[in-house]
């Protein structure tokens, strides 16, 4: 058995039909998409070799840097809103005594619906006439609101809509890395006289900082390739001023035929990200060895 | 011995996964073997001897409660097929109709998979474009065997030299419905001139009534009204150059016609939010009295006849196409009209057997009976020639102002998106919306436009 297991012929053997599917899906069609970006293709016709003209287009196209510009608001609000609120709310649930798994799975619970669910089911609470929303701020009195309507709130709706998706789903994450910490350490420092904030701030948080880091980068991947939230909730209206990267890549590609084209765009979005996750993780690395260790 | 052992346990595993890989796929070719010559000894006259059955799928848009007496229609259609073809089973796949034109078929077009039959619609950037890359069936030498090719009125818009692609199912006009209880109450008729429609929409408005229905997140449908906007001010002409992009976008017509279209949003006269709301929520606001009028299509008659849509305000709805446009260009009479929108269209390499079933599906979907059967059950202006005392078995007030409108009218022109390269017509969709939120001025509608149009 061990002498088998030593060959590397065996190794290899079970190793090709993964190489072979990774292949498939992964590396041809990046290779085909890179030529594809390059070429002008109706999806129906031979695709025509143009060149950099797509890129040089692209980078032009207004409405293509105001996604650019989306996915950019997407990523602050979910690193500098929606990552403090998640240690928060994980501090708040790690800290309670009873009804813990019941906090759990609530926050829990908007994850695991479909995103098209969660976009209609906040569609309506937006609705400007009969939505949850306008009709609890009519109480006060406030002017019916029109949320996904109005450039100026349509896309922080969308925001909202998805951090309340993906809180959960981190939160439970962060509660599982706060749980894991010894009793003992709180309990030294609550005998040595720290309160409750300076327990979080200097012992809880610091001893977390690797799944936060994890959790920023999830949360910065997660904004980039974000699409399905925004199709369902305003198709990239009012008049494309909420369309992020993808979505715009999606109506391009699919919605108007212009196969060549959206996928010049489906290229930039993976070296932006690329470059993205690159960058934080030498950022974050350097800073994540200095850390607090127990 | 245990290494080669374990090495030949691994390679059975390995080619086990790999033989179920393609097993499937070697058991499909052996039934494509099979049934042409089954299909071979099959003739019509014998129909006792039992044929291999096989299954064809057919793609449809008749979804959701507008559009259930058309799916209607098309369930007889596929039941009679059924019976004429021996062994054909209809599999319907209904399919929401932008989500099938925009998104599923041409995906399916580019890599090959469409069904055997499908919803297909005229113009440049749907049949003819299909048609152009060898996709579509030739459908000529069937609809000369069934001689029906004459009987239709137009199928310019699925041709492409002389042959045809598709075959569209009904006939369509755009134009403005309206409340009549609303106009009755304000004092208002139906407008005979642009004066006394501007009118209505002010006293509406000064009364606290919303006039115009509000549907833009739909790209094409905000365009509709700007379509008729445009023939009105820049004459019927202007959609006509379309065809051969001899149209000038930044002329002052167009302007002035976005202009006019950019001061009733500035009026606040379309339903408020209305970039936000789909087309699908247009009946809803002239049923609620939300709205009192709507530019939309004649196919939507039918849900101001079904309560169940339009609540209390069936039989309450009248049409009227938009008046003459002061100073607008060329003839004023004309009407949008479209001798087709959308049909049915094949499969290019169909089999002998699905060759049948398309053949015996044409001869039981186009004939008279069931375009008098579309025209008085379901609005649906029929895309062939029915004889007069058909036409006059209409009873439906809107569908009779629609075919008395249009046959009042000196001329009618088409919409634009039949005619368009793909990049003008989302440059229009896009640029309409943009006007509507205040993004754009008028004139550089046109400049955005004719950019796209290459000019």
């Amino acid at each position: 058995m061990n002498k088998a297991l030593r060959n590397p012929a065996i190794y290899i053997l079970f190793i090709v039909p993964s190489l072979i599917l990774y292949f498939l899906f992964f590396i041809y069609p990046l290779i085909t998409s890179v030529y594809y970006g390059f070429t002008d293709w109706d999806g129906l016709n031979n695709p025509q070799f143009v060149g950099f003209d797509n890129f040089v287009k692209l980078f032009e196209d207004a409405d293509f840097l105001h996604s650019i510009l989306n996915n950019i608001y997407f990523i602050c609000f979910s690193v500098g809103i929606q990552v403090p609120l998640i240690i928060l709310f994980a501090l708040l649930i790690g800290s309670v005594k009873r009804f813990q798994r019941l906090y759990k799975t609530t926050v829990f619970l908007p994850s695991i619906l479909s995103t098209s669910v969660i976009g209609i089911l906040w569609g309506f609470i937006y609705d400007p006439d009969m939505g949850l929303l306008n009709r609890f701020l009519g109480l006060f009195g406030v002017d019916t609101i029109y949320w996904l309507s109005d450039e100026k709130t349509a896309f922080l709706s969308i925001l909202i809509t998805n951090a309340w998706q993906w809180m959960g789903f981190y939160i439970v994450l962060v509660l599982a890395a706060i749980l894991a910490i010894p009793k003992e350490l709180t309990e030294a420092a609550a005998i040595d006289g720290a309160t409750g904030f300076q327990q979080a701030t200097k012992i809880t948080v610091p001893l977390i900082m690797p799944i936060i880091s994890v959790v920023i980068m999830l949360s910065i991947a997660g904004a980039m390739r974000v699409v399905d939230i925004v199709i369902v909730m305003t198709k990239g209206g009012p008049a494309g001023s909420t369309d992020v990267m993808a979505s715009y890549m999606v109506s391009r590609a699919f919605s108007y035929g212009q196969y060549g084209y959206g996928t010049t765009i489906a290229l930039i979005i993976f070296v932006f990200s690329l470059v993205l996750t690159a960058l934080y993780q030498i950022a974050f690395n350097r800073k994540a060895s200095e850390g607090v260790e127990y | 011995m245990k290494k080669s052992f374990m090495m030949l346990l691994t390679l059975v595993f390995v080619a086990s996964i790999a033989l179920a890989g393609c097993g499937s796929k070697a058991e499909t070719k052996t039934t494509d073997e099979k049934t042409p010559t089954t299909d071979a000894t099959q003739t019509p006259t014998e129909p006792e001897k039992k044929s291999e059955p096989f299954s064809i799928t057919l793609r449809h848009i008749q979804v959701g409660e507008p559009q259930k007496n058309r799916l209607a229609i098309l369930q007889d259609v596929v039941k009679k097929t059924e019976a004429d073809v021996p062994g054909l089973k209809i599999e319907l796949d209904g399919v929401e109709d932008n989500t099938n034109r925009n998104t599923k078929l041409p995906a399916e077009m580019a890599a090959g998979n469409v069904p055997q039959i499908f919803d297909l619609f005229g113009g440049t950037k749907d049949a003819q474009k299909y048609a152009q890359a060898g996709k579509l069936l030739d459908l000529t030498p069937i609809i000369e065997e069934l001689g029906i090719k004459d009987q239709f009125m137009d199928l310019s818009a699925f041709s492409v030299d002389g042959k045809v692609y598709g075959l569209p199912i009904g006939s369509s006009a755009e134009g403005m419905y309206y409340n009549t209880e609303i106009f009755t109450k304000y004092n208002l008729t139906a407008p005979k001139t642009w004066d006394e429609f501007e009118n209505i929409l002010a006293t509406l408005k000064s009364n606290g009534v919303t006039p115009l229905a509000g549907f833009a997140k739909d790209g094409w449908a905000a365009a509709m009204l700007p379509n008729s906007l445009w023939a009105r001010y820049a004459g019927p002409e202007f959609i006509a150059g379309l065809k051969d992009n001899t149209s000038d976008w930044t002329s002052p017509e167009i302007t002035a016609a976005m202009t006019k279209l950019d001061e009733w949003n500035k009026k606040e006269y379309f339903v408020k939010g209305q970039l936000g709301i789909d087309y699908a929520g247009r009946i809803g606001q002239i049923s609620t009295g939300k709205a009192a009028l709507m530019f939309d299509g004649s196919w939507s008659s039918s849900s101001f006849a079904d309560p169940k849509q339009a609540g209390d305000v069936v039989g309450k709805i009248g049409f009227f196409f938009l008046p003459p446009a002061p100073g607008g260009k060329g003839d004023q009479t004309a009407v949008n009209g479209n001798s087709s929108a959308n049909g049915y269209g094949f499969r290019a390499d169909l089999n002998e057997n699905e060759l049948k079933a398309a053949k015996a599906f044409i001869k039981n979907m186009y004939t008279l009976e069931n375009q008098e059967k579309g025209l008085l059950t379901d609005n649906t202006l029929p895309s062939m020639k029915l004889p007069k005392e058909s036409t006059d078995k209409v009873t439906d007030q809107i569908v009779r102002q629609v075919t008395e409108g249009m046959s009042a009218a000196g001329a009618l022109f088409p919409v634009f998106d039949a005619f368009v390269t793909s990049e003008v017509n989302t440059a229009i969709e896009q640029n309409v919306q943009k006007l509507f939120s205040g993004k754009i001025t008028p004139a550089e509608f046109g400049q955005n436009v004719a950019k796209a149009a290459g000019k």
